[in-house]
C-alpha cells in the first residue's frame, strides 16, 4: 500500500528532482520518447542525451537556427521497433529520413502534423496497415516515398490535394483498389505502383477506388 | 560371550566418556548438550559468558526452567548478536516447548534432528541468513503452534508435509527465496490464524483449499509470482482481518466473494493483472480500513462508498482504467479517510465536491485524469490537508483565494492543467508549511505576489511555462529554504533581486526563457550549494561579478543568449563543472586555463563572443569533453597538440574564427569524432590524409579555408559521412574515386576549388545523395556521367562554371526530385532532357551550343534545314558509313594479308597475333578518325537511345 511516509519521503524527492525536465523542450521529449520504442544495435542513438535543453546537438538531428527540428536522418542504421504519435510533435520537421531499417507497425497518423515537411522517406522498412490519410495535411510535402514495406489498404484519394507532390512512390507494397489520376498523380511514373495488388488507374464513375480491397 | 564383552566394554567406555566430560556435566542432563551447542556459536557480545557448568542451569541466559529445575522448557536467545550454526544437538533438549533463535546472525542450515523435539510449540529461527531447504522433518513437530522461519536465505518448496502441523497457528515464511506453489495441504491447518509467505518466489495458484483455514485472520503473500484467479473460496474464510495479495500475477476480476469477509480490516490487491470492475460487494466490508487495487486494469466507475465502508481511512485506485465520475457519497461528513489515491486513470468530470465532506483527509491525489472546470472555493473545508496533487488535469480558472486557509498544506501540484487567472493568490502566502509548490504548464498570468515569500518553509517552486510578468519579489532572500527555484519561460522582467543570494541551500537556479536583465548580484557568492543555474534567452548584462568564482558547487551553467561582457574567468572557480554554455553573448579575453581543473567537464560553449587568442594547451586535461565549440570567435593561433588528448570529443567546432597553421594530423586520432567543423579560418597546408581514420564522422566542413593540394582518397574511408563540405579553397587534382564509397552521404559541396579532371561516373552510385551535389566553380572537364541520372533524390544539382563539354545526359532528366539546377557556363551542347524545361533560363545560360526549351528551340539553331532529315536519308547515311568501313577494312586485310605474305617469306618465327593485333588497333582508329570527321557524334549514346539521338546526329554532323 502506498503509505504516507513513502509517498512523502520517497516519492516526492524523485518528482521534485524531475521536474524541471518533464515538461521543457517538447521536441527533445519527442525524440526520446522515441528512441525508448527503438531498438538500436549500432548505437547510433548515442548522443541523445534528454538532459540536454534541446536535441539539436545530438546526433542525425539537424536543427534550424531557432533550434527547431528540421531534419531527422536514421536511414541504414538497423533499428527496430515501431512510431509513435510523440513523432507530430516535430512541428518544423522538414525531412525524415527512415529509410532501410526494420522499422514495423502501423505509421502513426500524427505524422500528418507536420506541416513544415517536405520529404518523408519510409522506403525499405516493415511498415504494415494503412497509409493515413491525414498526410493529405502535409501541404508543403514533395517527396513521399513509402516503397518496400508491408502496407495494405487503397491509396487515400486526400493525397490528391497535395500539389507539392513531385515524387510519390509505393512499390513493393501490398495495396489495392486504383491509382489517383487527379492533382499531381497525373504526372508519377508506373514504376512508383509495381508490385501491388492495385488495379490500374482511376476509372471515375465506374468502379469505386478502393474496389477489390 | 561376544556380547558379554561388548556390554562391558560400552560400560567402560561410557565411565570413560563421563570422566572425560566431566567439566561439562552429565551427558544426560539439558546442561550437558547446550553447552555443547555453546561451541557452535560465534557470541561477541558474551551473551552466552555466564552458560557454565559452576552455574545451575536455571540461570543461564535465555534459558527457562522446568519446576524440576532440570530440564530446559525454552530457550530465547533473539537478538543476542549471535553468529555461527545451530547445532543439530539441541534436539537432545527433549523437554523444550519454545526455542527462538530469531533476530541473530545465524547461517547454516536448520537442522533437520530438530524435527525429534516433540514437545516445540513455537520455533522461531527467523532474520537470521539461514540457508537451504526446511527440513522435512519439520514437519513432525505435531505440537507445533508457532513457526516462524521468515527473512532467511532459505530456498526450494514449501513442504506439503507442512499440513501435518494440525496445530499450527502462526506459519511466518515470508522473505526468503521459496518458490514452487502454495502446497494444497495447507487447507489442513484448521487453527491456522496467520500465514505469511510476502517476498518469495511462489508461483502457480492459490489452492482453493485455503478455505479449509478457516480461523485463518492474517493471509499475505504478496511479492511473488502467484497467478491465475483469486480463489472465490476465500470468501469462507470469515476470520480474515489481513488479505495482502499485492504485487503477484493474479488476473481475472476481483471476486464478489470477498465482501464475506465481515471482518477484513485490511484489503491489498495492488499491483496485479486483475479487470473487470470494482464488485460493489466490497461495499459489504464494513470494518475495511484500507483498501488498496492500485496498478491493474480495473475497469467501469468507481462504486466504492463510503456510506457503507464507514471506517476506511485509507483508499488507494490508482493506476487502471477507471472512468466516469467520482459517486458523490465517496465521503461522507465525518468520514474516517485519510488518504485517497485516485492518480493515472481516465476519471472525467468536474472536481468531486463530494471530497470535501472527508473533513480528515490528508492526502488526496487526482493526478493524470481527466477532471475539468474551476477549483471549488469551498476546499478550504479539507483543513487537514498536507499533500493536493491536482496535476496534469483539464482544471481550469483561477487558484481559488481560500487556498490560503489550508494551513496544514505542505505539497500542492497544480501543473500540467488550464489554469489562467490575473496572478497567483496572495492568501497562499498564509501557509507556513508548505514545501513544494508546482503550478508549471499551466496559463498563469499576472505577477508573483510577494507574500508567496512568507511561505517560509517552501523549498521548491516551479513556475514554469506559465505568463507570470512583472518582476522576481525583491523580498525572495526569505525564502531560507529554497533549494529549488524554476522560473522558466515566463514574462518576467527585471533584474534579479539581490536578496536571491541569501537563499543560501538554493542548488538549482532556472531563470532561462524570460525577459530580465541587468547584471548579477555580487550576493550571488553567498550560494555556495548552487549546481545548476540556467539564464539562457534573457537580457542580462555586464561584467559577471569576480565573486562568482567562489562557488565551488556549480556543474551546469547555461548563461546563453544574454548580453553578458567581460572576462569568463569568474566562471572558472569551481572544478566540478560538467557543462558550460555561454553561447552568443559579448564575452571578451581569452578562455581561462583553469578550466581545465574541472576534469569532468562534457560540454563547453563558448560560440558567438569576441574572446580572443589561441586555446590554451591545459584543455587538453579534459579527457571527458565530448563537445567543444568556439565558433565566431576572434582566436587565433594553431591548434595546439595537446587537444589530441581529448579523446572523446565528438563536436569540435571551430568555425568562423582566425585559426591558422595546417589542419593537425592528429585530428585522425579522435575516434569518437562526429562533426568536425574548422571552415572559415584560414588553415593552410594540406587536408591530412588522417582524418580518413575517423570512421564515425558524420559531419565534415572543411570550407572557406587556404587548402591546397589533392583531397586524399582516404576520405572515401569515412562511410558513415552524411555531410562532406570543402568548398572555398585551393584545392587541385581530380575528384577522388574513393568518394563513391561514401554511400551515406546527402550532401555534398566541393565548389569554388581548382579541381580538375572529369566527374568520376561513380558519384552516380551516391544513390542518397540528397540535399545538393555542388562541383560548381572548377576546372572540371569532360562530359557529365550518364551515371548521375541514377541519384534519384537529389534535390540540387550546380555544376556550373566549369569546362564540361557534351552532350547532357538524357539521364539526368529522370532526376524527379531536382528542383534547383545550375549548369550554367560550360560547354555543353545538344539538347535538353524535355523534363528540364521547368527549370529557368539562367540554370543553363553560357552554354552556346544548348537548346531545347526552355532555351531555344532547336529548330531554330544553325542545324535547322538538316534537322529534319527523313529516316531514309539517315539509314542511307548509315549505310554509307557501313559499306565505307567495311571497304576500309577489306583494303586493309588484303594489305596485311600482302604484308604477312611477304613477311613470311623472310622470317617464320614472326608471331602472328601481335601483328594482327597491332593492326586490329590501326583499324579501329581510322574508324574513330573517320567518325571524328562529324564532330562529336557519340556511337553509344546512338545506340542506347535511337529516336532522340537520331536528331542530335543530324544536328551535331551539321556543324
Amino acid at each position: 500500500m502506498a503509505s504516507p511516509s513513502l509517498f512523502s519521503f520517497f516519492l516526492l524527492p524523485i518528482l521534485l528532482s524531475l521536474s524541471p525536465t518533464l515538461s521543457t523542450n517538447s521536441e527533445g521529449n519527442a525524440l526520446h520518447s522515441l528512441r525508448s520504442r527503438l531498438s538500436d544495435p549500432t548505437n547510433i542513438l548515442q548522443s541523445w542525451d534528454p538532459t540536454l535543453v534541446n536535441p539539436c546537438t545530438w546526433f542525425h538531428v539537424t536543427c534550424d537556427s531557432n533550434n527547431h527540428v528540421v531534419r531527422l536522418d536514421l536511414a541504414n542504421s538497423n533499428i527496430s521497433g515501431s512510431l509513435g504519435p510523440e513523432l507530430g510533435e516535430l512541428k518544423h520537421l522538414q525531412y525524415l529520413e527512415l529509410y532501410r531499417n526494420n522499422f514495423g507497425g502501423k505509421i502513426p497518423m500524427e505524422l500528418g502534423n507536420l506541416k513544415n515537411l517536405i520529404s518523408m522517406d519510409l522506403y525499405a522498412n516493415r511498415f504494415e496497415g494503412k497509409i493515413p490519410k491525414s498526410f493529405a495535411k502535409l501541404k508543403s510535402l514533395r517527396f513521399l516515398r513509402l516503397n518496400d514495406n508491408k502496407l495494405t489498404g487503397s491509396i487515400p484519394r486526400e493525397l490528391t490535394t497535395l500539389s507539392n507532390l513531385k515524387v510519390f512512390d509505393v512499390s513493393n507494397n501490398d495495396l489495392c483498389g486504383t491509382i489517383p489520376v487527379d492533382g499531381p498523380f497525373g504526372s508519377f511514373p508506373m514504376e512508383s505502383y509495381e508490385n501491388n495488388r492495385l488495379s490500374g488507374p482511376e476509372l471515375k464513375g465506374l468502379v469505386p477506388y478502393d474496389f477489390g480491397c | 560371550m561376544s556380547s558379554i564383552y561388548i556390554c562391558h566394554f560400552l560400560l567402560f567406555f561410557s565411565v570413560l566418556c563421563a570422566a572425560f566430560s566431566v567439566n561439562f556435566g552429565d551427558d544426560t542432563t539439558d546442561s550437558y548438550w547446550l553447552l555443547r551447542t555453546k561451541s557452535e556459536f560465534v557470541d561477541p557480545v558474551g551473551v552466552l559468558d555466564n552458560w557454565s557448568p559452576r552455574t545451575s542451569l536455571c540461570t543461564w541466559y535465555g534459558v527457562t526452567c522446568s519446576d524440576d529445575q532440570t530440564h530446559v522448557m525454552g530457550l530465547n536467545l533473539s537478538g543476542s548478536g549471535l553468529s555461527g550454526a545451530i547445532s543439530p544437538e539441541f534436539s537432545r533438549l527433549t523437554s523444550l516447548q519454545t526455542f527462538d533463535l530469531s533476530s541473530n546472525f545465524l547461517s547454516g542450515l536448520i537442522p533437520p534432528e530438530l524435527g525429534q523435539l516433540q514437545n516445540l510449540r513455537e520455533l522461531l529461527l527467523y532474520s537470521n541468513s539461514l540457508s537451504s531447504n526446511v527440513p522435512a522433518e519439520i514437519g513432525l513437530l505435531k505440537n507445533l503452534q508457532v513457526l516462524r522461519i521468515g527473512d532467511n536465505m532459505l530456498t526450494g518448496q514449501v513442504n506439503a508435509n507442512v499440513g501435518n502441523l494440525t496445530e499450527l497457528r502462526v506459519l511466518g515464511l515470508a522473505y526468503c527465496q521459496l518458490n514452487g506453489s502454495i502446497p494444497a495441504e495447507i487447507g489442513n491447518l484448521k487453527h491456522l490464524q496467520s500465514l505469511d509467505l510476502q517476498k518469495n518466489s511462489l508461483s502457480g495458484l492459490i489452492p482453493q483449499e485455503i478455505s479449509g483455514c478457516i480461523e485463518l485472520q492474517n493471509f499475505a503473500a504478496s511479492n511473488n509470482r502467484l497467478e491465475g484467479r483469486i480463489p472465490a473460496s476465500i470468501g469462507k474464510l470469515e476470520s480474515l482481518q489481513i488479505l495482502n495479495l499485492a504485487n503477484n500475477s493474479l488476473s481475472g476480476s476481483i471476486p464478489i466473494e470477498l465482501g464475506f469477509l465481515s471482518n477484513l480490516k485490511y484489503l491489498n490487491l495492488a499491483g496485479n493483472r486483475l479487470n473487470g470492475e470494482i464488485p460493489s460487494e466490497l461495499n459489504q466490508l464494513v470494518q475495511l480500513e484500507r483498501l488498496d487495487l492500485s496498478k491493474n486494469s480495473l475497469s467501469g466507475t468507481i462504486n466504492i462508498v463510503n456510506t457503507h465502508l464507514k471506517n476506511i481511512e485509507v483508499l488507494v485506485l490508482s493506476d487502471n482504467s477507471l472512468t466516469g465520475s467520482t459517486p458523490r457519497d465517496l465521503c461522507i461528513p465525518n468520514s474516517s479517510l485519510h488518504q485517497l489515491f485516485l492518480a493515472r486513470n481516465n476519471l472525467s468530470g468536474n472536481f468531486p465536491l463530494g471530497l470535501l465532506n472527508c473533513s480528515w483527509l490528508q492526502e488526496l491525489d487526482l493526478s493524470d485524469n481527466n477532471f475539468v472546470g474551476v477549483l471549488p472555493s469551498g476546499l478550504d473545508k479539507l483543513e487537514n490537508l498536507t499533500d493536493l496533487l491536482l496535476n496534469n488535469n483539464s482544471f481550469s480558472g483561477t487558484i481559488p483565494l481560500e487556498i490560503g486557509n489550508m494551513s496544514n498544506l505542505m505539497t500542492f501540484y497544480l501543473f500540467g492543467n488550464m489554469i489562467t487567472g490575473r496572478s497567483i493568490p496572495v492568501e497562499i502566502g498564509k501557509l507556513q508549511r508548505l514545501s513544494v509548490l508546482y503550478l508549471y504548464d499551466n496559463q498563469i498570468s499576472g505577477t508573483i505576489p510577494r507574500e508567496l515569500t512568507n511561505c517560509s518553509s517552501l523549498t521548491a517552486i516551479d513556475f514554469f511555462g506559465n505568463h507570470l510578468k512583472g518582476s522576481i519579489p525583491a523580498t525572495i532572500g526569505k525564502l531560507k529554504n529554497l533549494v529549488f527555484l524554476l522560473l522558466r519561460q515566463n514574462e518576467l522582467s527585471g533584474s534579479i533581486p539581490p536578496s536571491l543570494g541569501y537563499c543560501t541551500k538554493l542548488q538549482n537556479l532556472v531563470l532561462a526563457d524570460n525577459r530580465l536583465s541587468g547584471t548579477l548580484p555580487p550576493t550571488f557568492r553567498f550560494l555556495s550549494e548552487l549546481f545548476l543555474i540556467t539564464l539562457y534567452n534573457n537580457s542580462f548584462e555586464g561584467p559577471l561579478p569576480e565573486s562568482i568564482s567562489l562557488l565551488k558547487n556549480l556543474s551546469i551553467i547555461n548563461f546563453s543568449h544574454n548580453r553578458f561582457s567581460g572576462s569568463v574567468f569568474p566562471l572558472s572557480g569551481s572544478n566540478s563543472l560538467s557543462r558550460l554554455d555561454l553561447t552568443n553573448n559579448s564575452f571578451s579575453g581569452p578562455i581561462p586555463s583553469e578550466l581545465a581543473m574541472s576534469r569532468n567537464l562534457t560540454r563547453l560553449r563558448l560560440a558567438y563572443n569576441f574572446l580572443n587568442g589561441p586555446i590554451p594547451p591545459e584543455l587538453g586535461k579534459l579527457t571527458e569533453l565530448n563537445f567543444l565549440d568556439l565558433s565566431f570567435n576572434n582566436f587565433t593561433g594553431e591548434l595546439a597538440p595537446e587537444l589530441s588528448n581529448c579523446r572523446k570529443l565528438g563536436h569540435l567546432l571551430l568555425k568562423n574564427n582566425r585559426f591558422s597553421g595546417t589542419v593537425p594530423p592528429w585530428l585522425g586520432s579522435l575516434r569518437e569524432l562526429g562533426e568536425l567543423d574548422l571552415s572559415y579560418n584560414i588553415f593552410n597546408g594540406t587536408v591530412p590524409t588522417e582524418l580518413g581514420n575517423c570512421s564515425r564522422l558524420l559531419k565534415l566542413s572543411l570550407d572557406s579555408n587556404y587548402l591546397s593540394g589533392d583531397i586524399p582518397p582516404e576520405l572515401g574511408n569515412l562511410n558513415s559521412l552524411n555531410v562532406l563540405n570543402l568548398q572555398r579553397n585551393n584545392l587541385s587534382g581530380s575528384i577522388p574515386l574513393t568518394f563513391q564509397q561514401c554511400k551515406k552521404l546527402y550532401e555534398l559541396r566541393l565548389s569554388q576549388n581548382l579541381l580538375n579532371g572529369s566527374i568520376p561516373p561513380g558519384l552516380g552510385t551516391l544513390s542518397e545523395l540528397q540535399v545538393i551535389l555542388d562541383l560548381s566553380e572548377n576546372l572540371l572537364s569532360g562530359e557529365i556521367p550518364w551515371s548521375l541520372g541514377n541519384v534519384v533524390k537529389l534535390e540540387r544539382l550546380n555544376l556550373s562554371f566549369n569546362q564540361l563539354t557534351g552532350e547532357i545526359p538524357q539521364s539526368l532528366g529522370k532526376l524527379s526530385s531536382l528542383h534547383r539546377l545550375n549548369l550554367s557556363n560550360n560547354h555543353l551542347h545538344g539538347q535538353l532532357p524535355p523534363t528540364f524545361s521547368g527549370f529557368p533560363l539562367s540554370s543553363f545560360l553560357g552554354n552556346e551550343k544548348l537548346c531545347g526549351p526552355p532555351l531555344i528551340p532547336c529548330s531554330e539553331s544553325k542545324g535547322q534545314e538538316r534537322k529534319w532529315l527523313s529516316n531514309t536519308a539517315v539509314a542511307w547515311i548509315i549505310v554509307a558509313i557501313v559499306f565505307t568501313s567495311t571497304m576500309i577494312c577489306l583494303v586493309l586485310i588484303y594489305i596485311m594479308l600482302r604484308i604477312w605474305c611477304t613477311w613470311r617469306k623472310i622470317s617464320i618465327s614472326s608471331s602472328d597475333n601481335e601483328d594482327l593485333g597491332n593492326n586490329r588497333g590501326e583499324e579501329k582508329w581510322d574508324f574513330e578518325d573517320e567518325v571524328r570527321n562529324c564532330d562529336d557524334w557519340n556511337m553509344n549514346t546512338m545506340a542506347l537511345v535511337p529516336s532522340q539521338d537520331k536528331q542530335i546526329f543530324a544536328f551535331s554532323c551539321s556543324k
